[in-house]
This record gives C-alpha cells, structure tokens and sequence, in this order.
C-alpha cells in the first residue's frame, strides 16, 4: 500500500492505494465516480476507447493508463466535476444542442477530450477537433455530431453564438 | 432538411435532444458497470483456449480453496438444460444448442466454468487456479471445411443448421431469355458489434427465489422466457430489467452473461456481477455472419435486370442462436429493391468452430446486398452505363408489387434517395473528377448502392407491443414501455407522440422502460420495429388516454367528449374560441369529482411489413502505391416516411454510415491456425476514427402521407443506413482503380491484390 495525496475535482484527497491500481479504479471503486466510463477493461495496452479519458494537470488521459502511485501532488479533474453545480459547462450544453449525446457511454470521455482542447484553444478547426478525438470511440453518431457540438461551444465560449 | 411542406403538427418534426442527456453529459446516468448492490459478489469466466475440444477432467478444487471464492460453476453443478440465447417469444421454436456451461468446447472463447468472489481479483485468480484437461476433436475453421460430407458435427444433425429459400417466377427459364448472364462469388467478414459499453449482468437471486437481473438487454422479455427455460422459474419469479444501455447494435439482443451471473447468485444467494472486458466481447459474445455468396444476375442490353439466383452460406459460428432468423430475414429483405419478377434465394447457416455469430444491425441486409449491389456495378461497366442510371431503371416504384408474395410494397421511396443522393453530392461533377483522374496515382472513384431493410417481424411470426398510459393528479404523465433503447431515443419518439396526440408538452410525459414487472409485454427491440410498430402502439395508447381526458374535460367545459380538443396542455371547447381547462383542472376533476384514476394501455399488432430505402454515394480516393483509400464526401439519403425527431435520426444516420464504412474497409475478425483469433482489442480490432469520416451529406425523403401503418406515416432508419456503405465505397475503390474486389473488407492488401500489385 502507498499514500498518495492529490486533488480530485477541487478537493485534496489523501488515500491508501495499491500499487497496482490505475487511476480508473481509483475513480470508479474507491470514490465512487462512476461517471468516468470503462470501455476496454484489460486488454489493451494503448488505442482503446477513450470513454475513462480525463483531465490530469490540464491534459486529457486515458485514466486506464495512469497508475495510482504516480499521482502525488496532481490535480484531476473528472465528468462530476466540470458542471458548476447546477449549472452545465457550456460544453454539456452544446453536447445536449447539438445532438451529440445517444448512448451516452462515450460521452464523458469526449467532454474530458473537448474540454482541454478547448481549455487551450478556443478556436479549433474541424481537423484540429477531429484529430483530438483520435483515441475515442463513437459507435453510435460516427463523430459527427460531437465535432460539431465542440464547434458549437467553441463558439459560444468566444461569445459568439447568441444562444447560452 | 427536406421535411414534408407545411408541418402541420405540434410535435413531429421536431428537433429533440435525447430525454436522458443531461444526464449523461454530466456523467450521472447510471450503466449497469456502475451499480453496486450490497453484498455484491464479482464474477469471472474462464473460457476455453481450444476450438474444438471435450472436457476430459476439470479440477476446481484450488479455486474453491482460494480465500474469498464463493462459488465455482462448470457443467458438473449447473443446469443443463438446453436454450437458445436468441429465443423471442414463449412459443419460439429454434435449435436448443447452448448450455450455460457444456461438457464440450466448440470455439476459442467458449464458456468453461465460472467463478463468483468476494472482489475480482480474487476471481481473477481464482479462474486460472482452474485446471482443465481437454481431448481435442476436429477443428472446423470455414464453411468449405464443415460442409464436406464427411466433416465433423459440431452438434448432432450435422453443421448444416437448416435452410431458407424463396422464390418467386421462373429463374431458370428467365435466365435463358437475357442477353447477358454474369455470376460471382461474393465473400462477407466476421466483425464486432463495438459498443462501447461492455456486456454486463448483475444477478440478484434472493431467498425469496425472485432472480433479479439488471442488464444492458435488447429483449427484456425474451431472457425472461429463456431463464425460465433454465432455471424452471415461473415468469413471475424472474424480473429482467434494463437501466441503461451504453450502445447495442443486435450484440445484446442475445443471452450472453445473464445466466452466468444467475448460476452463481443461485448457488451463493448473493447479488452477482459479471462485466466482460473488452477481449472477452469480441471472443464471447456475438460477430456479424461471415458469408459466402454465388450471385447469378441475368440483365439485358438495355440495363434491365430480369434474373437473380442467389445462393448463400452463413457462417453462425459455434451455436445455432439466430441462424435460422437471420437466414429467414435474409431471405425476404432481398425482394424488396428491384423490379425484377424471376428471383430465388437460398441459404444455409452453417456451424464452424468459430465466434458465435449472431444478431447484428442490418440482420443478413449487409451481406446480401454487398454481393448484389456490387455485381450492380459491374454490369453498369460492362453496359458503359452511369450505375445511379442502371439503379434507377431497376428500382421499385411507389405502390408496385412485391415480386414473391404479390402485395403491395406500399410507399417506397429509392428513387426520390437516389435522385436526392445525386443532388447533394454533385454527381455528374465528380463522376467527371473520377473519369480525369483515370491515370493517377490518386484515383478518385464514385460508388453508388442501394440498401433496403424492413421495419418489422410481419410474416415471420408475431410482431406486438403493448403500451400503457397513466395520468398523474397535476396533468402530467407516465409512459410505461417495454422498449429498451440503444441511444437512439426510440422511448423520447414515443413520448413525441403521446405528446401529439394529447397536447401534454414533452416535459410533462416521463416513463419507466424495459423492465417485466413494471411493463406490459414488449417483442424487444430489434428488426428497426421501433418506429413503424412501437411508435404506434404509443398513439393508440395515448388516443385511447384521449377519449378519457376529452369526457373528463367535456364535464368541465359542459360540452360534448367529441367537442373537446387537447393542444398546449390545455383542454379546449372547439365550439367557442379562447374557451379551455388545463389538463391538470381536467385530472384534478377526475380524481376529486368522478373518483376515476385514468390508465389506458393499447395492444399494437405489425398490419405489414413495409421496407425502408437507403441511397448513398461515395466518392473516395484511392492510392494505387499503398492501397489505401480516403472516403472524401459520403452522400446518404434515407426513406423514412416521416421524420419524427431530424436531430435523433441524423445522429442514428452518421453512426451508421460509420459503422458500414468500417465494414466496407476495415473490420475484420481472423483466426490463426488453432482457430484463436487475431483481433481482439481495439489496437488490432480498428475501427474508422475521427478523422477517418469523409464529409458527410445526409438527408430523408419523406414524400406524401408517408408509409401507410405507420405513425403520422412514419418508418424505420435503424438498421436500414447500415446496408449500403460497404457496396457504396467498394463500387467507388473498383471504379477508381478499374479492377473489382469481391471479398470484405476492402482494406489496402485488397486494393494492391486487386491491381495485381502483391504476390499472394
């Protein structure tokens, strides 16, 4: 057992963790958030599905890949912690607009995805989108209306789009 | 949008956001992987490592003996009742072929024996302390080697599982009239249906004997019958429910985890769960049929098609599951495109050592209109004639016959795609960058295919749902339908229609689904029936709940139950303009005044089986060094009736255009010479990405009143979208490079096999 201390979501946590745990496990089996999804399990060592994918010191990873012991000191930022309360990211948002949610087992991991590109630039191309989304899984809308609901927030971040 | 002129409705047509969105943008919609019952035990299955094999001993005791191990479940101990994990209905009738675990292993992959422990690591390592000694018999990899006479059975009867075949004219005669007979052999992959949700079950057996199971399940009611079948319950012993489901595609519409889970909960009387990695989906779930095809087209000089003789071999894999149903399906779903009046298709399903195959979007479509709508192409070639042309002269018409059983094809649409497709994509201008790009090394090539799919069971058994409808004192209401959706939002098209129907404003309308004890009995979802059959079975429901409100109203109003019209949550007088009750005075009347609580539930029986229509156009490059392809733009359009929400259905459309692409290129299930197979995470198991996705132009004709039988005429997308990709994109790789490929997926060592580019 180790004693890892690290931020999850705004609030420092300090745990006795296993070794081998993933940062998945971690988020999913010892606090309970099980808003980050689990698509691939253990079978692959990289390329997956990219549904665990969160924010770790300002950039998406996949959570599956990311052992426990090495998190000291890092801050994490998983789905529960991107809503202000009772308010949507404008991320979300533009998700439910756009009609980029279907199953809704990918849809974590993409707003974890959008949101450190956008965190970064405000002013992605559709390719530059497109590429961020290289390591998820889609199987229900092909992308298509996820780019475009990444756009949409884009836009709506810059104030640009009158709506929200 | 190409809507029909002039929507005169309040609700269809709208743009809505699947009703559970929040939810999960926010990451609080609860997946069966996420739920946790107390005292919760977690399982683990040991599957078999041989194709073709009989347990000679199994040895358990160092996995009993493992601290924390609960139970241990093999053949020896377990019911060995024989099912079929694609049962429908009570009275089904389909090979029993399948045990929860089996004394013989049929394919790399094959349930052995399970464990359930107190975490799963436990029993991970509880499953490997297993120890099995296997005698090996005969391994049967493909189709050629288990149909030879000799082969050995896989089960008993032989690996010919049965047979479907329809005919309709006279083929042979029909074939000596035409000018030109052309025949090939067409050949179809294994793929995985890549949900991203993995399959799971929680099984919850309690002291009571009630069987609770909480699973991601396609068709709540048919595992109800299949357990039942198992474990000698009666139905009001067993509750199957289906929370949440994390994308499907037919993969979950078969028995796979559940009663493994059920097993070990029995024997520990603790709630069970038991989650597949992703490996463990790819071997141990269900493929798409393989399939080998010889495809006869007899046409005639001026492009008509007169003749098809269609023969086929499905490969099902290990088990019988929906050998029969998809070779059935199959069988039908090809006389629906063409007017061609000679026309006979035969299949066989046949048992290999392979994955199980089973249910998956497109049910036999995508394999059958690969061989066909390629062969299309090549015959427009042979004639130098514009293929969207040699479509057009063959398609069907609006209200024209089907060739086979002589009844109406009622409101088909292929030609209004077709001329749609053509439209959004500028055909004739990239037909010419096409024809310019002839000596490249980048070939730009068009491909153009049609794709057809049912909306229904209508003719191959019983096809009925059944919804009910409950008022709430305020006005508000509860939907109880058996529907289990996918992410589709089949339940939120429902709610559109009650809420036409009643004028109760969409936030008012919630609903409880796909659960036995809660709903009335539903088909499940499969064979794209959600719209054509589910969809109105929610509006009998809701005008049955109509005529109540209207007599509740008409005291309030003092009027006649016919002189009451329901719009904007309102009750209105028709009789006197501005004159109206809410529907919540109207429900507070009838619980406070007549004593009446209103519940109304409507059966809704298939009265046909109408096809959907889909065209696409793929304009891709191909690279004649490498092989490899770029699909550049994609045109789809789609004959849906009516649309009933655009925003749910373009997101449907783009997800299947994805997943045929993929098939069309790309995925692809293979074997080693053991029989283990090769792909089996999505390292090796690729699907197109992100930036794979060519532009993408989609739209729905929606001529007149729609399909007749359907809601406000409206049908299926569904499945149909996924039938057309791969013919599309591989007509345009063979235009491009003017050689044909026959065999999926048209990856890039197909492409230089093709141009003669390789040595094997």
């Amino acid at each position: 057992m180790k004693n890892i201390k690290f931020e999850i979501n705004g609030e420092w946590k300090q745990l006795e963790i296993q070794e081998s745990w993933s940062l998945l496990y971690i988020i999913r089996e010892v606090l309970g958030l099980t808003g980050t999804k689990c698509g691939c399990q253990d079978s692959c060592l990289d390329g997956g599905c990219g549904a665990c994918v969160v924010i770790v010191d300002g950039e998406a990873k996949r959570s599956c890949r990311i052992k426990g012991c090495t998190l000291e000191g890092a801050r994490v930022l998983t789905i529960e912690g991107v809503a202000d309360g009772e308010r949507l990211h404008p991320i979300q948002q533009a998700f439910i607009d756009a009609g980029a949610v279907q199953c809704g087992f990918c849809t974590p991991g993409m707003v974890m995805r959008a949101k450190a590109l956008l965190d970064k630039n405000l002013s992605p191309t559709e390719e530059e989108v497109r590429q961020a989304l290289s390591g998820h899984i889609c199987r229900c809308g092909g992308f298509q209306k996820i780019v475009e609901a990444i756009i949409l927030a884009a836009e709506r971040m810059r104030g640009e789009s009158d709506e929200r | 949008m190409n809507q029909m002129k002039g929507n005169k409705f309040r609700e269809i047509g709208k743009r809505v956001p699947i009703r559970d969105a929040a939810s999960k943008v926010t990451g609080r919609k609860i997946y069966v992987g996420d739920m946790k019952l107390p005292g919760m035990l977690y399982a683990k299955v040991l599957f078999s490592p041989k194709a073709h094999a009989r347990i000679k001993s199994i040895d358990t005791s160092r996995a009993e003996s493992l601290p924390g191990v609960r139970a241990v479940a093999t053949y020896k101990n377990t019911p060995q009742t024989r099912f079929n994990s694609a049962l429908r209905f009570i009275e089904h009738k389909i090979p029993n072929t399948e045990r929860i675990f089996d004394d013989t292993v049929r394919f790399v992959g094959d349930r052995v024996a399970a464990v359930a422990a107190d975490t799963l690591e436990i029993a991970q390592e509880a499953v490997k302390l297993i120890q099995v000694e296997y005698e090996e018999l005969p391994v049967m990899m493909t189709v050629e080697e288990a149909i030879k006479e000799d082969a050995y059975p896989i089960h008993e009867g032989g690996n010919i599982v049965g047979q479907a075949h329809v005919e309709a004219g006279d083929v042979d005669k029909a074939m000596e009239e035409c000018d030109y007979v052309f025949e090939d052999r067409f050949t179809t992959q294994l793929i995985h249906h890549a949900a991203v949700e993995p399959h799971v079950a929680i099984a919850d057996w309690s002291y009571d004997d009630k069987l609770t199971i909480y699973s991601p399940s396609q068709n709540t009611f048919g595992f109800r019958v299949i357990l039942s079948q198992i474990f000698n319950l009666p139905y009001n012993r067993i509750r199957m429910s289906a929370p949440a489901i994390g994308g499907a595609f037919g993969g979950k519409l078969e028995m796979t985890v559940e009663p493994v889970a059920a097993v070990l909960s029995k024997m520990t009387r603790r709630p069970v769960k038991l989650e597949y990695t992703r490996r463990e989906c790819i071997f141990g779930t269900r493929v798409r049929h393989g399939s080998i095809a010889c495809i006869k087209t007899g046409f005639m000089k001026d492009g008509r098609i007169h003749a098809v003789d269609m023969k086929f071999y499905n490969d099902t894999g290990a088990y019988a599951t929906s050998a029969l149903n998809v070779s059935g399906a199959m069988s039908h779903k090809v006389f629906k495109a063409y007017k061609i009046e000679n026309m006979r298709f035969h299949v066989n399903p046949v048992y290999t050592n392979t994955i199980v195959a089973g249910a998956m979007r497109g049910y036999g479509s995508p394999q059958a209109y690969f061989g066909l709508e390629r062969q299309i192409n090549k015959i427009a070639n042979f004639l130098h004639m514009d293929p969207a042309w040699l479509q057009e002269i063959n398609m069907v018409d609006p209200d024209s016959l089907d060739p086979c059983f002589h009844k109406p094809h009622g409101n088909p649409r292929p030609k209004d795609c077709l001329r749609r497709a053509k439209e959004l994509i500028h055909y004739e201008d990239i037909c010419k960058e096409q024809e310019e790009s002839r000596d490249g090394r980048y070939r730009i090539g068009v491909g153009v295919a049609l794709g057809v799919h049912g909306n229904n069971c209508f003719g191959a058994h019983r096809d009925v749902t059944t919804l009910m409808l409950k008022m709430n004192e305020d006005g508000t209401c509860i939907l109880y339908s058996g529907s289990h959706d996918m992410g589709n939002d089949n339940v939120g098209m429902q709610k559109q229609v009650v809420s036409e129907v009643l004028g109760i404003p969409l936030d008012k309308i919630d609903t409880v689904e796909a659960d036995t004890d809660a709903c009335l009995w539903h088909l499940g979802d499969y064979a794209s029936r959600g719209t054509y059959v589910v969809g109105m079975a929610a509006k009998k429901a809701a005008e049955s709940m109509k005529k109540e409100l209207q007599k509740e109203a008409s005291d309030l109003l003092e009027i006649d139950p016919e002189q009451v019209e329901l719009y904007d949550d309102r009750a209105w007088d028709s009789t006197q303009e501005g004159r109206s009750v809410s529907i919540a005075e109207v429900m507070l009347h009838c619980q406070r005044d007549s004593m009446r609580e209103l519940c109304c539930s409507e059966t809704h029986p298939a009265p046909r089986g109408p096809s959907s229509y889909g065209v696409h156009i793929a304009k891709v490059q191909v690279d004649t060094e490498t092989g490899k392809t770029k699909v550049l733009e994609y045109s789809a359009v789609q004959d849906v009736g009516r649309v009933i929400n655009p925003l749910a259905l373009e997101g449907q459309l783009a997800g299947a255009i994805h997943m045929g692409l993929g098939y069309g290129l790309m995925e692809n299930i293979t074997y080693d010479a053991e029989g283990n197979p090769q792909e089996t995470c999505f390292k090796q198991y690729q699907l197109l990405s992100a930036s794979d996705m060519p532009k993408l132009y989609m739209d729905f004709v929606a001529e007149g009143e729609g399909e007749p039988g359907g809601p406000y005429g409206a049908k299926s997308l569904g499945e149909c979208p996924v039938v057309p990709c791969a013919p599309a994109v591989v007509n345009a790789i063979c235009n491009a490079i003017g050689a044909e490929i026959d065999s999926l997926p048209a990856n890039p060592e197909a492409v230089l096999r093709a141009l003669g580019r390789t040595t094997d």
